[in-house]
Formats: C-alpha cells, sequence, structure tokens
C-alpha cells in the first residue's frame, strides 16, 4: 500500500516535472501575425517577378514556367518591345503574367524553368484574400518592388544558408 | 529485281525503291529519319547544311575482271568511301550499303551541330520557332550538349529585319540552309529573295520593291527549320505547345486550301498550310494566312439588330425572326410567292445553300434564288457537271505528257496555290503548259507557249484550236464514240474556223495555234483551265468542252476542265442548285425559272422583301442599291454592317467559317469538311441555323440539329453528293498516302488529317453506261471592230476590296486601290507619271484613276482591278464584263 502511495507520487512528480520545466522554456506559438514567423531562406512562398538592376524586368514572356508549371497556374501573353515603350531587354516581354495562387502547389519548377531568374519563390506566406478573385495575381502586384510581407523573417543559420555546395563532392 | 527499281542496304536492313532516289528518302522507308536542314522533298536538293552526312559503300569491282570482288563467304566486298556522303544528294546505286547510325556518321553529325551552333544565338525562349524547332529537336538528338566556342564570339546581326510586311527576318538565327531562297525560286517564282556575302558574312536578302514581293512569303516561314523567318501577325502570339489546333479549309477563293486553325484562349493566332497533296501540297498563300483577321474584328456584328423608326437598333433574336417570319408571310400573302427573293454569297457552306434553297422552293415556293453577283455576276457553270477533271486528278503530279491549257486566267492572282501547281508541273515536272491571254501574266514565264489572243476572241482562239484538231486529224475518234454524239454538226459548223481565219481574228500566229492544238490533243493527258479573263459565256465553255471531248481529254483523271471560280463556294451554290432555274444536282426546275441575281436587282423586277446573306450587292453599283433601297423588307445575315446591311430591315449577325462547321466544295468538286477552331463573338449563329429559324417562323418543321445533319440530308437528296456523310469527310488519310515533308517536322499538329472527297462527273459516268454528252456549238458573238482608245481590262487582283481582306488588318498595305496599270510608253505618251490621274472614259462614263507603269502591261492595253473600293472598273466594263474599249485622258 505504502508503495503504490511512493511510486505514484513520484510519477506525478516526474510529470509535473515535466510541466513545469517546459513552463520556463520559451514558448513554442508565434504570436501570427503579432510577431514575425522565420522561415528557412528556401522556403517557397509567394512568387515575385525579378527586375534588372536598371529596372527593366527580368521577364520576357518566353511562358516557359507555364509549360512547366503542374496546375497550370500560370498564364503568359507575350508582346513585343519597341524603343518607345520598353519592358525587358532584348524583344518580347511579357504583356500579361497571372499566377492562380489557390491552384499553385508552391513546388517552384517555375523558377526552376525560368530562363533568366525572373520568377523566383519568395517567402511570403500569407496570401489570405477576402475574394477569391484577388487569389490571381496579376502582374502589377508580383512584380518588384512588391509589398514585402512584414510578417515573414527569413533565418540565416549558417548551415542553412550555405547549401550551394549540395550535390557536388 | 526489275529495271526501275534499287536494292540497297540501309543500317542492315534491305530497301527497295525506285531508281533515281536520294538515300535521304530511301531510308524514310524504314523509318530510319536522316536529319536533314536544306533538304524538303518539293525542291532540289543542294546539300548546304551537311546535316544528312552517311557512310556510303558500294560493292567494290575488280579492275580486271570488272567483276565484283567477292570475300571468302563468298559475298561481295563493300568499300566505303574514305569520307561521309550527304545523302541528300546522293542517288541510290545497286548494292550500296548506308551507315546512317555508325559511330563515324554519329559523330560527324555532331560536328556539323556544333558548327551551326556557333553562329546560333540560343535565344529559344523568346523564338517564335521554339518547341517545334528542328534546330532544337535534332540538337536533343544528335547534338554535342555543349559547346568548345566561346559564348561572346557569336555573330552579330540586326535581330528584328522586316523582309516586307509580312516576314520578319532574324539573321542571327539563319542557318544558311536556302530553303526559302529556293521556295521562292523553285516554287513560287518570285525570285524575292538571296544570299548576300559569303562564310560567316552571309545572309538573306531582298532587294525587290515592295520588299520581298511574292503571294508565297508566309510559306518560306514554314520551310524554314529555325526561327529565322517568322510572320508578323504571329510574332510571340503563342508558344507552339499553348495552341489548339483545328482543322479548316481556308475561305477566301476556289481552290479550298487545306489549313490549320492555331487558336489559344479563344483567338485565331495563326493559319498554317495542311498538307494535301490534292488540293494545296503543303503550301497556302499569304491571303489565306493573314486573311483572317476579319474573324477577330472589333466590327464584328454580335446581336440581332431591327430598324425602329429608320435606325437600326439591337433586338432579341426572337423579336427579329418573328419579324422576319410575320413580313415575309404578309409579302407573300399579299404579293404571291414570287414576290419574295433571295441572294446567298458563294462563301456559305453547302449545308447553308442548300437550306436556302431549301426554304425558298419548299417552304416560300419561289425559285427566285441566286448567287451570281460580284465577281460570280456571269458566272453560269456546269462545265464541271458534265466534263471537269476527272476524280484523282493529282496536279502535285502532272509532269511529262500531259498538257496543261489556261485560256484568260491570271492565276498569280486569281488562284495563287493553283498557279504553284501549275507552274511546278511544268517547270519542274516538265509538262506541256500553254497559256492563252489577252495580256502578260506571271505564268508565261513557265509556259513553254503563249498565246496572246485580243480581248472579246478567245472563244474564237477555242473554237481555232478546236478546228485545228480536227484539221490535223488529231481526234480521239474512239473517246468521242464512247462519250459524245453531235460530232458531224461541229465538224461543219467548224468549218468557219479555219486556222488562218482564227489567226485574223485573234491576233494569234496560225502556226502557233496549229502547234498548240498539236500538243494539247497529242498529250497524253490534257486539262484545260479558264478563268474570269476568258469571258466564261455559255459559247466559250461550249467550245472548251467540245476541245476537251474531241481530244479524248475528259473523264478521267488528269483530264478536264477546271474554272476558276471567284469564291470560296462557287461550285457548292452551282451544286446546290443556288441558281434561278437548276435544283440541287443540276436538275432542271419544274415549270418556270425564278430570277436571276441580276434581275431581281434590276429595280422593276416585282419584289417586295429579299432575303440576302453572305454578300454585298449594294457595295457593288448605285443601282443595286437603289433597287435594294425600293425593297419593302429586306433581310441580311452578315458579319459586318456592309452597305447591304446599313439598308436592310433586320440584320442577322451570323458566324465566320472559322467559327463553325461545315463543308465547302472546291473548283476542282472536292468536297472538304472544315471544324470549328473559335467561338463566335457576341450572339452570332450559323447561317444554316438562322435559314433553319427563318423556316421554322413560316410554318415548316424543320428538325436540323447540326451541319452534319443537313449534310445527311444533302447525302439522300443530292445524288453527286452520295456518300458525303461528315464521318466520311472527316475520316484519316491512310498511311500509305501520308507522305512526310520537313515542314512539320517538329510541328504542333499532325498535318495528315483528312483529303475531302469528289464527285463524278457525267464524262465519267458515260464510261460507264451513262448518257452520252452532246457536243454543242454556239456561235460566238461578233468581235467589235478596231475602235482607237485602250483595251481597259477589269482583272481580279488577289488583294482586292473585299470586306473580309479590309477587316485584316495586317495584309492592308497589300490591298489594291483603284489605279489603272499602263505601259511605260504609253505613259509617256499621255505625259504621266506614276501617282498622276488620268480620266478613263466610255460612253459618257467616266472615272478618274491614278496611274501605276507596269511592265507587264502592253502598249494600247491599261488594267484595271475590279473589286475595289467604288468599284471603278465595273462602271466602264459592267458588272460581269471582262474589258471595254475606253479613251484615257491626262487630267
Amino acid at each position: 500500500m505504502i508503495k503504490e502511495v511512493v511510486t505514484s507520487s513520484t510519477e506525478i512528480a516526474r510529470a509535473m516535472g515535466v510541466t513545469i520545466k517546459y513552463f520556463f522554456t520559451k514558448p513554442v506559438t508565434h504570436q501570427f501575425p503579432d510577431e514575425p514567423v522565420e522561415v528557412y531562406p528556401r522556403f517557397r512562398g509567394r512568387h515575385v517577378l525579378k527586375r534588372h538592376e536598371n529596372g527593366l524586368e527580368r521577364c520576357i514572356g518566353c511562358a516557359l514556367c507555364a509549360a512547366a508549371c503542374p496546375t497550370d497556374c500560370i498564364y503568359v501573353e507575350a508582346a513585343e518591345n519597341t524603343d518607345d515603350e520598353r519592358y525587358s531587354p532584348g524583344e518580347r516581354y511579357a504583356k500579361v503574367y497571372t499566377i492562380n495562387m489557390l491552384r499553385c502547389i508552391f513546388c517552384g519548377y517555375c523558377a526552376e524553368a525560368c530562363p533568366t531568374e525572373a520568377v523566383v519563390l519568395e517567402h511570403d506566406f500569407a496570401l489570405a484574400e477576402y475574394d477569391r478573385w484577388d487569389a490571381i495575381y496579376p502582374k502589377e502586384r508580383l512584380l518588384e518592388p512588391h509589398d514585402a510581407s512584414k510578417v515573414v523573417v527569413v533565418r540565416d543559420d549558417e548551415v542553412f544558408v550555405n547549401v550551394s555546395r549540395w550535390g557536388k563532392k | 529485281m526489275s529495271d526501275n527499281t534499287v536494292t540497297l542496304i540501309i543500317d542492315g536492313h534491305q530497301v527497295t525503291v525506285p531508281k533515281g532516289t536520294l538515300i535521304v528518302d530511301a531510308a524514310k522507308q524504314i523509318e530510319n529519319e536522316i536529319p536533314v536542314f536544306c533538304y524538303h522533298t518539293k525542291m532540289d536538293p543542294v546539300g548546304m547544311c551537311r546535316m544528312c552526312l552517311v557512310e556510303v559503300g558500294t560493292p567494290a569491282i575488280n579492275r580486271e575482271t570488272r567483276q565484283p570482288e567477292l570475300d571468302e563467304a563468298g559475298k561481295p566486298v563493300i568499300r566505303f568511301f574514305p569520307k561521309p556522303m550527304t545523302a541528300c544528294t546522293t542517288p541510290v546505286s545497286e548494292g550500296m550499303v548506308v551507315k546512317v547510325d555508325s559511330e563515324s556518321a554519329l559523330e560527324k553529325r555532331k560536328g556539323i551541330l556544333e558548327f551551326l551552333l556557333t553562329s546560333h544565338p540560343l535565344d529559344c525562349p523568346v523564338c517564335d520557332k521554339g518547341g517545334e524547332c528542328p534546330l532544337q529537336d535534332l540538337t536533343i538528338r544528335h547534338g554535342p550538349g555543349n559547346s568548345r566556342f566561346d559564348y561572346e564570339d557569336k555573330q552579330r546581326f540586326p535581330k528584328r529585319y522586316p523582309l516586307g510586311d509580312l516576314i520578319v527576318l532574324d539573321m542571327e538565327r539563319c542557318i544558311i540552309c536556302t530553303r526559302c531562297v529556293r521556295f521562292q525560286e523553285e516554287i513560287a517564282h518570285d525570285p524575292a529573295l538571296a544570299v548576300e556575302n559569303r562564310g560567316r558574312r552571309a545572309h538573306i536578302v531582298s532587294y525587290t520593291d515592295p520588299v520581298f514581293d511574292s503571294h508565297y512569303s508566309g510559306n518560306t516561314a514554314d520551310v524554314c527549320p529555325v526561327g529565322a523567318l517568322t510572320t508578323r501577325d504571329f510574332r510571340f502570339g503563342a508558344r507552339s505547345w499553348e495552341l489548339t489546333n483545328a482543322p479548316s479549309v481556308c475561305n477566301h477563293c476556289g481552290v479550298g486550301c487545306n489549313t490549320v486553325l492555331s487558336t489559344r484562349t479563344g483567338q485565331i493566332k495563326r493559319i498554317m498550310p495542311r498538307q494535301n497533296e490534292a488540293v494545296n501540297e503543303v503550301w497556302i498563300c499569304d491571303k489565306g494566312r493573314f486573311g483572317h483577321h476579319f474573324n477577330g474584328s472589333p466590327n464584328r456584328l454580335t446581336t440581332p439588330l431591327v430598324r425602329k423608326d429608320g435606325e437600326l437598333v439591337e433586338a432579341s433574336w426572337a423579336e427579329a425572326l418573328d419579324l422576319v417570319g410575320q413580313k415575309f408571310a404578309a409579302i407573300k400573302e399579299a404579293g404571291g410567292a414570287n414576290a419574295l427573293g433571295g441572294i446567298a454569297g458563294a462563301r456559305l457552306s453547302n449545308e447553308d445553300l442548300y437550306l436556302f434553297q431549301k426554304l425558298f422552293r419548299d417552304v416560300i415556293g419561289a425559285h427566285n434564288i441566286d448567287h451570281r453577283v460580284g465577281l460570280s455576276a456571269t458566272l453560269e457553270d456546269e462545265t464541271a457537271y458534265t466534263v471537269g477533271v476527272g476524280c484523282g486528278t493529282d496536279l502535285s503530279r502532272t509532269g511529262k505528257g500531259a498538257a496543261i491549257l489556261v485560256i484568260g486566267s491570271d492565276l498569280d492572282q486569281e488562284a495563287p496555290v493553283l498557279y504553284l501547281r501549275v507552274a511546278g508541273a511544268a517547270a519542274k515536272r516538265g509538262a506541256r503548259l500553254i497559256n492563252a491571254g489577252g495580256r502578260q501574266t506571271k505564268l508565261d514565264a513557265q509556259a513553254q507557249t503563249s498565246l496572246r489572243y485580243r480581248y472579246g476572241t478567245a472563244t474564237h482562239l477555242a473554237l481555232g484550236l478546236l478546228a485545228s484538231v480536227v484539221e490535223q486529224k488529231l481526234v480521239d475518234e474512239a473517246g468521242i464514240e464512247a462519250r459524245a454524239t453531235g460530232f458531224a454538226e461541229l465538224k461543219k459548223a467548224l468549218q468557219n474556223y479555219a486556222t488562218a481565219k482564227v489567226a485574223d481574228v485573234t491576233g494569234v500566229d496560225a502556226e502557233e495555234i496549229n502547234a498548240a492544238a498539236k500538243a494539247f490533243a497529242e498529250a497524253d493527258n490534257g486539262i484545260i483551265i479558264f478563268g474570269l479573263e476568258a469571258g466564261n459565256d455559255s459559247a466559250l465553255r461550249a467550245a472548251l468542252e467540245a476541245l476537251a471531248l474531241v481530244t479524248g481529254h475528259a473523264g478521267e483523271a488528269d483530264n478536264g476542265l477546271i474554272a476558276v471560280l471567284p469564291h470560296a463556294n462557287s461550285r457548292g451554290a452551282a451544286d446546290m442548285g443556288v441558281v434561278p432555274d437548276r435544283l440541287p444536282g443540276y436538275a432542271p426546275v419544274d415549270g418556270e425559272a425564278g430570277l436571276s441575281a441580276q434581275e431581281m436587282l434590276a429595280g422593276e423586277s416585282g419584289l417586295k422583301g429579299m432575303l440576302i446573306a453572305g454578300v454585298d450587292p449594294a457595295a457593288e453599283s448605285e443601282a443595286y442599291q437603289a433597287a435594294l433601297e425600293g425593297l419593302d423588307f429586306l433581310v441580311v445575315q452578315e458579319l459586318f454592317l456592309t452597305e447591304t446591311a446599313k439598308l436592310a430591315d433586320v440584320v442577322l449577325p451570323v458566324k465566320g467559317a472559322a467559327e463553325r462547321d461545315g463543308t465547302f466544295t472546291n473548283l476542282e468538286r472536292r468536297v472538304q469538311a472544315f471544324d470549328i477552331g473559335v467561338p463566335a463573338p457576341g450572339l452570332a449563329w450559323a447561317d444554316w441555323l438562322v435559314l433553319v429559324a427563318i423556316a421554322g417562323r413560316l410554318g415548316a418543321e424543320w428538325l436540323y440539329a447540326s451541319a452534319d445533319g443537313v449534310m445527311a440530308e444533302i447525302t439522300q437528296q443530292v445524288p453527286l453528293y452520295a456518300g458525303m456523310e461528315f464521318e466520311n469527310l472527316t475520316a484519316p488519310v491512310s498511311l500509305e498516302r501520308k507522305t512526310s515533308h520537313y515542314i512539320y517536322e517538329g510541328m504542333s499538329f499532325t498535318a495528315d488529317a483528312r483529303e475531302g472527297v469528289q464527285w463524278p462527273t457525267l464524262a465519267e459516268n458515260n464510261a460507264e453506261g451513262g448518257p452520252k454528252l452532246p457536243l454543242r456549238f454556239i456561235e460566238p458573238a461578233p468581235v467589235a471592230g478596231d475602235e482607237d482608245g485602250f483595251t481597259l481590262v477589269g482583272s481580279r487582283f488577289l488583294y482586292d476590296g473585299g470586306r473580309l481582306l479590309a477587316e485584316s488588318q495586317v495584309v492592308e498595305s497589300r490591298i489594291r486601290q483603284p489605279q489603272i496599270l499602263l505601259s511605260k510608253l504609253d505613259a509617256q505618251r499621255l505625259g504621266v507619271a506614276n501617282g498622276d490621274e488620268v480620266t478613263v472614259s466610255q460612253n459618257g462614263v467616266s472615272v478618274a484613276l491614278p496611274v501605276k507603269i507596269n511592265r507587264m502591261v502592253a502598249e494600247g492595253t491599261a488594267v484595271a482591278p475590279r473589286n475595289v473600293a467604288g468599284r471603278p472598273v465595273e462602271k466602264l466594263v459592267g458588272p460581269g464584263g471582262v474589258y471595254a474599249t475606253v479613251k484615257v485622258e491626262k487630267t
């Protein structure tokens, strides 16, 4: 009888010990969106259309991203640059470029296919909208400069940043 | 082994092919494709690109014994050439051994590709050819994968160099295969392109004025194995893999070229040729390729319009159709069925035309229907029914032993793809081409014989040829016995057309007439092609029919007549009986014939109401306009608000050919089905559906649910069209009939969908015991005496002022404006230069036209385009006239 009391008390004490231990550690829960969330550098969030340093769009409207897309969520219509109206270097630019964020599975194949590194999956994942139509991002929303998310912070842990030599001996 | 075949071994497979076959074609038999860039099956080989290098060996011959050397096993010793050979220029020989995929051959081809890519910009992501590019495909299949060449040392050329309004050249991408140059020279016979400079500085240029002046320029973009030549309107239009392709038939002229509508998001992005060796081979003209933009024009009608208080206002279909029904019923009630009449354009499909005549004949009860206005004004063509070219005629194979007689047609302008085929038969394959015409045309360059007659004497020339055939005893007695009657009477009538006399009247040398008659009669196969400028009167048709029958060139494949008709379905309009005196299938009407289009539009016709579909008579003359204004009730089915539609009480919007399905019958009587490519704008309906609805409002119970269903009835009602259900018309071509042509290499669509079906003529039927054809003789109209002045010829030009072209922005600059073409000497005599205005007058009618000096025009002749803005020529020569003697004075 005494033995039982002692054993169960120790068990309760040990369990409480675990609880008390976690009581003093930093909580895992993020106060999103009041506090920013940390993501890893290679996290694939919403797309951004990059620009060259001189301000011209990197995108040339080749639609290879749309071809690579497994969910067919990218729609591109190309047009020709003129000297008066120049959007990108070279002859061709994307007149229409939309991504349906509801369909997108953030696989990153589009960025992989892009010959000019124009479309990049950045870190914003807070893509909720009040209207489903707003989830279809037109080119103006995708293009830099865009509303950078205030609630996402990129971790800069060395181990994750320095991954460029992966796959090589 | 027979004498005409050669057996060789390619990669271990034994292949037997005809003598003279090139290795590259022989290899196709075992589906062992040898990669090529410069070689094209339709053009002569040149061996420019060296991509087709293979190892070739032939049996060794002992020099002393002149016998093949044998090895120990008793097999012939094969001696390989020390260097690789180009498979596209090397013909096969007996016992030859070819190694296509040997290590050495692969190595060499890899080297060639590495060379080609040293000056290629590799801008595939922005290239319109990307995705259907032979250079891409072959690089992946045979290429080295990387280059030892420094990217910075690449050739730099202008990227966007316009070759005319329609084609853009990107010289960096060019690999100098010269397919485009050779296409223009060998096939289009417009040597508009050339290669300038040599080596790495070589590039393609065009020095014609206007730049790249050809009706076939779009085809160079098709044959280009890289993205060097691209079409202006498809530039960056879509990537090839994004396109949806629908098989279609061109709706611009009677040739009926097979096309593919490449569409994306409900818009036609481009039109490409679809291979059909019997119709257009692998080509289409620029009008067909670039003249489709009317489909997406913002001026299209999208909703029915009804006239209220003098204004056309938008209405619902129900409202518009109810009104049509009430008014037509009321007019019939008051003035009888003959107070109603209808004109249907020959651009409508067979289904539309069949229901159009059925509406008038069965539901309304009048024969007042016609399709013959505008360019088809005097068309009255039944020659196709009697002695049209035989089923199975294939001009792409017509060559040695055949004779082609062209009368009064500028094929290059009237039916461009037919020009390519006729010129090819003469220039490439050795057919005898006799070009008879009132003026010099492009075809004269390929013709062995050119007969230049005075305008108005085409019939005399035809009768002269016929008399000469009889005179020279070249008559096909057995053929006449089997097929025709009345030869004795014809012979008697021809006595007045002795060669010397005809030579006097027509101005053609008597010996030339005899020689031409002999050449035509003695040929194994003979085809007669006659066009707009021949005059298309019944005397001419009778003479040509007789010429075909008497020389035995009728009732068989590759023999007979081809009338060059102006519209996509002119043939079908006649077949479907949209004429006042014939039912579908050419049976005469019971009782009195109705009014023809000319009579209906004459003013005093007694008509109260009319239905006009797909044709614009009001634009043609003020008299027609006045006649239409005088009607109580006019209904127009149209794509656009044309001059006629502006006069209408009800305008019904209809679908263009690309937006619905149906069939066209081409000028060789080939019935071809086309599919739906794009959605119609707004509330447009197909023409046949509109007709079904109107018939319904008039009390008929028509139960057609599709064009397919209408065609099913046509096959029952019109014996000529038996067996032409959509199912048969759209049946895929069998494997044996497919021939691969390199333009389709890597294309995103398959080229070989369907071929269409021809219906047999009377001449073919009577070979199997059908009724014999009477040999007719009709006295031609007397030739007017020489008058002072110019002979003004109203000639049809490819880019005329038709509404469909006017709405197609891309070809805008090419559309003919009213002008008069004069010879240089005449212009000097009148004291005028290019652009100056002259007054052209005849019988009190005078028109001012700007002058253009043209070297093709003879002295004393003036050529002016028909069917252009304001119709100036039609005023002078009459709606169906061809020529007139006019006075030309400096304004």
